[in-house]
């Protein structure tokens, strides 16, 4: 093994150890901070796991986000934690895979506006069903797990999530959605079957974040509709992939970590100049940024600047 | 039900499939020439209103001196934000598609920005001025004075926008963009004007829509997002860059969302809007009135 | 690797954890002698919840810090100490609202916590703040589910769905009315209280012609109002909450249905209502518990909230929201601030407040029945039950 083979995986090993040590610091503010760093680099890796590749902009995030938290808050009292988890990344899988069977057909903006649309339709359907058959707009969940189990569980989630990109990335599929990225109609001459590597890739990235839903949710004690599906998740997510990076793992860590300790600080003070801020760095990086911050030629810029000088 | 309350509901669909419909023109614009997905188009007609009813606030006058001068200043801001932001983006697009998606991102963007921003300068409280809210008896029907007027307005600009479309020479530049762009360039349609001119309108119809439903509702910095959901649900109807269709698309959409709501509830209406949105895209994603 | 090498890197990784030690451990300050009272809440300046939130709770607030301060300060067993209110807003938003009372008792760790505004609001908060073990006296939950969920810590003044809905459809009953038709917001509010509604309506046999649902914040409820009013109804009921309370009676007026029996639940005690409606307002009916003519406590609390809010309070769940204060004040006054003696004391006394005589069961306060109250000449009357009642209840209410 090289040295820098060694070195790299010594302080991955090092950073593991030093995260999942975290609650032993005994700091809620520190730990509550580092849970929304890794919910978030857990959302914006899974996403990136297909949209980047493929470019095929899924705004479904916040529906299975919310999927996830549901099944918690209907099954907690029944079932152990890891069954609950897992079982909230099934639900998102099942639902991403049957959307996915009519909704991959389209392309561009209709593939995006049409899984923001089903995300809304999941939400509003399930406040129509609470609301008409529970009679209730909320769920309160008692007997929650200690918020250290939280913070491992959403832990493992996302070295999962960060795990998969790479596996994925490499395996044929991978290849194939980036294929697909390129030119679909050419990818499928090629061989590959885009329906089924679509597939595959949207479902996997869905698991990821209807099991980040199903561990977050027992945070807020009292879950709605509203609160785990907010779109805002979703814009979050792909803010943070498309700033940091969308074709690369450095990217969506990046922005998740940017941006939630930006979210952590300004959003409960002051949310309004907050959420300006992100509409701005939304459009700068779109029109600016097309590689994300990863991907953007730092080098170039500083070369050209000192080029300029006399 | 009794033909007075038949009349009714038909009456409240017409006025609220008029709104959609003139909101849908500008979005069918957009999206049907310069594949900008506005996702924030609604925005536009939420500070159309805002803007009224300051103005009205401030001065005590009728908002129908001020819809005008509010539309002109929306055209301006319109031609702005395609100087700035689109013109670039569509040059360094590879592709259609990618224009649509970085529009559509760009777009959530602008939406963040407006909402947040009429959250600062007019949140809390209540907002709201009606005007004309006389209701006007038609024998047993009763109508508010305002709702006849958004009625009229609202009709008079689409029938406008129709006929400008067929008859005149600017309009028919404009349906050769929207049939077929690049033949429209070689035939010599200055689509280097007309583009930001024609997003300039679309965020101008917008703010006309804002403006009269000032007179007729309280405002919310959040009043816009209902719309853009329906324009879209309007002009994927209606077929892309068919305004004609659109139009159709939104009086039906109209008096389905009333008669939807009169059997079921209120509460029931989102559910619908996007039912019936994901329905299209999955069945018929061209539309239902193409050939 | 050289032993000074290992040194270094060993002093640099103590420091860094000395470091990262200091900064986690928690700030506290040895409560001095007269070191203020922490007072913490959130409410609503922003979004739907707002114009419920300003008129009936954050104002009563600021009036008791006020006028608590100017006497001097809290009176803590004896010894008194200033209040240092600290109040966010959560712009109407659930999550906003637990995450900052969860920061609240906590991080901050404050001495004493004050529940937001609405049903909803407080379903969501009030587990949070059991878990933490802080007291919550609350003015504006109704909910007998929260009721059921019989957390120890939390505390509710203000009446819950049943009484209100069963002395609502006692009125009407006494009044011969036959046929209602009804809408109500489907946020918790609105399912609890149709849910106490309907079994009782059928139990007086009155028929329900039209029930219908809309969500808060609805900008339009003309078609509904429109279906309602072909169906001739003897009375109307609308569960609402302000603004939608605004928006129907306006609307109502607009397209003249004129039922003998018009009720609003929330928003209607408000005088910001009868001063907007106008003479629409006269013969509203809707919840209510008090005016300022009932006793010599209630005239005094309406003049201080006039003179330093510059506005009246709500006839309803204000004087809900002071008894709430006033209950926290004498609690405090007996055994201090030590959160488990304070639960303890208010679980068990009965007090007494601006509404007279207050006792919790359980959660619920038991003290103040349901009643019902109608706009007469520009004052709030309560015209039901009798043995409360101000005035006698005018119908057919007029529309003009």
């Amino acid at each position: 093994m090289t040295k820098t083979r060694f070195l790299a995986g010594l302080t991955i090993l090092l950073t593991v150890a030093a995260l999942a040590a975290l609650p032993a610091l005994d700091s809620p503010f520190v730990q509550s901070l580092a849970l929304t760093c890794l919910m978030f680099a857990g959302l914006a890796v899974s996403w990136s796991m297909f949209s980047g590749p493929t470019r095929y902009l899924s705004l479904a995030t916040s529906a299975f986000f919310g999927l996830g938290a549901y099944c918690t808050a209907w099954g907690l009292t029944h079932l152990p934690w890891p069954v609950v988890v897992a079982a909230g990344g099934g639900a998102a899988l099942l639902f991403a895979f049957v959307i996915g069977l009519v909704v991959l057909r389209l392309r561009g903006a209709y593939f995006a506006v049409i899984t923001y649309g089903l995300g809304e339709l999941v939400k509003h359907t399930i406040t129509h069903f609470e609301k008409t058959y529970s009679g209730t707009v909320g769920r309160v969940m008692t007997e929650t797990p200690s918020s250290e189990v939280v913070y491992w569980s959403v832990l493992i989630i996302t070295l999962l999530a960060v795990a998969t990109y790479l596996g994925f990335g490499r395996s044929r599929y991978g290849q194939a959605l980036r294929g697909i990225g390129m030119d679909e109609e050419r990818a499928a001459t090629l061989g590959v079957n885009p329906m089924r590597a679509k597939l595959l890739g949207f479902c996997l990235s869905a698991w990821f974040a209807g099991a980040l839903g199903a561990a977050m949710a027992v945070r807020w004690t009292y879950i709605d509709p509203n609160t785990v599906f907010n779109p805002f998740i979703v814009f979050q997510t792909v803010l943070m992939s498309m700033v940091g990076g969308p074709q690369s793992l450095g990217g969506p860590l990046l922005g998740a970590l940017v941006f939630s300790l930006l979210s952590e600080f300004l959003r409960l003070s002051l949310p309004y100049l907050y959420m300006i801020l992100l509409g701005v760095l939304l459009i700068v990086s779109v029109l600016f940024l097309p590689d994300g911050l990863v991907g953007f030629d730092w080098r170039k810029l500083l070369r050209r600047k000192s080029a300029s000088r006399p | 039900m009794t033909v007075y309350l038949f009349i009714d509901l038909v009456v409240a669909g017409l006025v609220t499939g008029g709104i959609y419909a003139v909101v849908a023109l500008g979005l069918n614009l957009q999206y049907g020439l310069m594949r900008i997905m506005n996702i924030a188009h609604g925005e536009f007609l939420m500070l159309g209103a805002y803007l009224t009813y300051t103005l009205v606030r401030a001065t005590g006058w009728s908002p129908l001196w001020f819809i005008p001068p509010m539309m002109i200043a929306l055209f301006l801001l319109g031609l702005a934000l395609h100087f700035l932001i689109f013109r670039r983006l569509a040059a360094t697009s590879l592709d259609q598609e990618a224009m649509e998606a970085r529009s559509l991102i760009v777009g959530f963007g602008l939406m963040f920005i407006a909402q947040n921003l009429a959250q600062l300068i007019w949140g809390g409280g209540m907002s709201g001025e009606p005007y004309l809210d006389e209701p006007i008896h038609f024998g047993e029907v009763t109508v508010a004075a305002n709702r006849v007027l958004v009625l009229v307005v609202v009709a008079a600009v689409s029938s406008a926008m129709v006929l400008v479309l067929k008859r005149t020479l600017l309009g028919k530049a404009v349906r050769g963009m929207l049939q077929a762009p690049l033949g429209a360039m070689l035939v010599g349609i200055d689509t280097r004007r007309l583009h930001p001119a024609c997003f300039g309108l679309g965020l101008a119809l917008a703010g006309l829509a804002g403006g009269l439903l000032s007179m007729v509702y309280e405002l919310t910095p959040a009043m816009g997002e209902p719309y853009t959901i329906s324009a879209l649900i309007v002009i994927t109807l209606g077929g892309l860059g068919n305004i004609p269709g659109a139009i159709a698309g939104a009086i039906l959409l109209g008096l389905a969302e009333t008669f939807g709501m009169y059997y079921t509830s209120p509460s029931m209406k989102i559910l619908i809007s996007y039912g019936v949105l994901v329905l299209v895209l999955l069945l018929r994603p061209k539309g239902l009135f193409t050939k | 690797m050289n032993m000074s090498n290992k040194l270094r890197r060993l002093a640099l990784r103590c420091g860094a954890i000395a470091l990262i030690g200091t900064l986690a451990l928690p700030i506290g300050i040895v409560q001095a002698q007269d070191a203020p009272v922490r007072v913490a809440y959130t409410q609503s300046r922003s979004g739907p919840f707002a114009p419920g939130a300003q008129t009936t709770q954050e104002p009563n607030y600021l009036l008791w810090a006020e006028q608590v301060n100017a006497a001097g300060g809290l009176n803590v067993q004896g010894k008194k100490r200033k209040i240092e209110l600290i109040g966010v807003d959560d712009r109407s938003d659930i999550e906003t609202m637990v995450r900052s009372y969860e920061k609240f008792m906590t991080a901050d760790k404050v001495d004493i916590v004050l529940p937001p505004w609405g049903t909803g609001a407080n379903f969501a908060v009030a587990p949070v703040a059991n878990k933490h073990g802080y007291p919550m006296v609350a003015p504006t939950a109704l909910s007998q589910k929260l009721v059921d969920m019989k957390l120890p810590y939390y505390f509710v003044t203000l009446q819950q769905p049943k009484p209100m809905m069963q002395a609502l459809v006692d009125m009407l009953a006494a009044n011969q009315v036959k046929t209602v038709a009804v809408s109500y917001m489907d946020d918790l509010f609105g399912l609890e209280n149709i849910g106490a509604l309907e079994p009782l309506l059928k139990e007086k046999g009155i028929r329900m012609l039209d029930k219908k649902s809309y969500p808060l914040g609805v900008k339009d409820l003309s078609t509904m109002l429109k279906g309602m009013k072909a169906t001739n109804p003897d009375a109307f009921i609308g569960i609402t909450y302000p603004p939608d309370n605004f928006l129907i009676t306006g609307q109502a007026k607009e397209i003249g249905f004129a039922p003998k029996i018009f009720y609003t639940a929330v928003g209607t005690a408000f005088p910001i209502y009868r001063d907007r409606m106008g003479k629409a307002s006269e013969g509203v009916m809707g919840m209510g518990s008090w005016n300022p003519k009932m006793s010599k406590a209630a005239k005094s609390y309406f003049d201080a909230h006039v003179a330093l809010n510059k506005k009246e309070p709500d006839r309803w769940a204000s004087a809900h929201a002071w008894a709430a204060l006033e209950i926290l004040q004498q609690t405090v006054e007996k055994v201090g601030l030590d959160r488990k003696a304070m639960r303890d004391h208010i679980a068990k006394t009965e007090f007494d407040t601006v509404l007279g005589k207050m006792k919790f069961n359980g959660t619920e306060e038991v003290g103040v029945p349901g009643m019902v109250g109608q706009w007469q000449n520009g004052e709030f009357e309560i015209v039901w039950p009798p043995a409360r009642a101000t005035a006698k209840p005018v119908i057919p209410k007029v529309w003009n």
